[in-house]
């Protein structure tokens, strides 16, 4: 069980790290690294240009279990920080994550009879396919909107509502794999079988909060804006 | 078999809140995911937003008015209620309510009241042996790998494309997966079809 509760920027960054070490990927799509000393919060985030409002805003939703929209214009609310930290989760996924699975999932399946094999390769892809539509939708249309929204500049032909609407649950299809590893993987179980299923355990989690930044602060923080403006 | 529960806890509290999260967590056997709510003004927008199986709310939630009106203006007409009970209270106060959780409830009551709402409501209920797929439900699954649309599953095996859709949504349920994708795996694995049936 993580801690929970309030960080603010004068707790220690190691702190924050190991009292719930999750945080480690929320600090690094931040665009920090390890090594920070016995710097704090507030001091890591400005060394490395990171808004610290920002920066708490996320780990604080992230650290407390009531996940709920955060409704009202926060003018503090750094846009273009947290459009920098989706955009790295974006990368994280897309780049490191599920292609780093998929190595550890097709040489877990070596053994395995060859039709089995091909049926669960081409799941994962048509998923991870999936998951970079997805993902690249936000990139190349709704990012974008946004940016210009910051400036001040409405297009009329798009509202995040849109976005709200469609913005689908992506982590379900990774707890169908997870079930038909678990319940049907047809050969003998190994090491690198069970650390592929706690890394996609590890990701389903990772999926779910990463979605629930988005729709509880990222798209409220629009929705304000946009009537704001 | 695994229940799986979306419920909203309305209780202003956050000692009680969080002490009955963690019970609802460790119940075996049941995945269940716990939304809480502190106040009535969230309350609404987090059952809209969620549309959870079932609510667990202190009668004396401040600003709770009455369990219709919740029903009604959050779009979720279907919700169970559960009352959270500190102390003895008028029955007239519980009327509407589907069952009550006492506080001092012990895990196993809580888990037999969550089970039997769940029941109520699955009334198709599932025993063990029946999560075994039937061999017409096999069928079906070797169909839909295939490619086939259900008007064609329909015809092919003469039955009503309603019929084929319940067979569906209950293999959905039985196996825990939804997607064709997943159910190719799933048939290839236990040998229902070869790969070159169905390569496209």
């Amino acid at each position: 069980m993580y801690k929970t509760g309030e960080y603010r920027e004068t707790d220690k960054m190691s702190d924050l790290i190991c009292d719930n070490y999750p945080m480690v990927l929320v600090m690094s799509r931040f665009g920090i690294a390890l090594g920070f000393g016995e710097k704090n919060i507030g001091e890591v985030c400005r060394t490395n240009q990171v808004d610290v409002y920002t920066f708490l805003k996320v780990v604080n939703f992230l650290a407390t279990d009531v996940h709920e929209p955060i409704t009202g214009y926060d003018t503090r609310l750094s846009l273009d920080t947290l459009i920098t930290y989706l955009h790295n989760a974006h990368d994280y996924f897309l780049e490191f994550r599920l292609p780093n699975i998929r190595r550890k999932l097709s040489e877990s399946l070596k053994d395995c009879p060859k039709d089995a094999a091909f049926v669960i390769t081409r799941f994962f892809d048509e998923y991870a396919a999936e998951v970079k539509k997805h993902m690249n939708y936000e990139e190349k249309t709704v990012f974008p909107y946004v940016r210009e929204l910051a400036r001040g500049i409405k297009n009329p032909k798009y509202n995040i509502t849109i976005f709200r609407k469609h913005h689908d649950q992506i982590e379900m299809k990774l707890v169908e794999l997870k079930n038909i590893l678990i319940k049907y993987f047809p050969g003998e179980g190994s090491n690198l079988l069970n650390s592929v299923l706690f890394d996609i355990f590890a990701t389903e989690q990772d999926l779910a909060t990463h979605n629930q930044v988005e729709d509880f602060m990222f798209v409220p923080a629009i929705l304000a804006l946009e009537k704001s403006i | 078999m695994s229940i799986t529960l979306k419920i909203v806890v309305a209780e202003s509290s956050a000692i009680i809140r969080s002490g009955l999260e963690m019970m609802l967590k460790k119940l075996s056997g049941m995945n269940i995911k716990v939304i809480e709510a502190d106040s009535a003004d969230k309350l609404l927008e987090l059952i809209r937003h969620n549309q959870p199986d079932l609510l667990i709310i202190n009668p004396a939630f401040p600003g709770c008015f009455s369990l219709q009106q919740i029903k009604d203006e959050s779009r979720c007409p279907d919700i169970k209620c559960l009352a959270l009970i500190y102390s003895l209270m008028d029955q007239s106060l519980l009327r509407g309510y589907d069952d009550q959780i006492n506080i001092y409830d012990s895990t196993d009551e809580i888990r037999h009241k969550l089970e039997r709402l769940h029941e109520d409501e699955a009334n198709e209920s599932a025993t063990d042996e029946q999560l075994a797929l039937s061999t017409r439900e096999k069928e079906i699954v070797v169909c839909v790998v295939k490619g086939m649309t259900n008007r064609e599953i329909a015809d092919r095996l003469y039955l009503s494309t309603h019929t084929v859709i319940t067979h569906r949504r209950n293999i959905a349920r039985k196996l825990q997966i939804h997607s064709a994708s997943g159910l190719t795996v799933y048939a290839i694995v236990n040998k229902l079809v070869e790969l070159d049936e169905i390569k496209t």
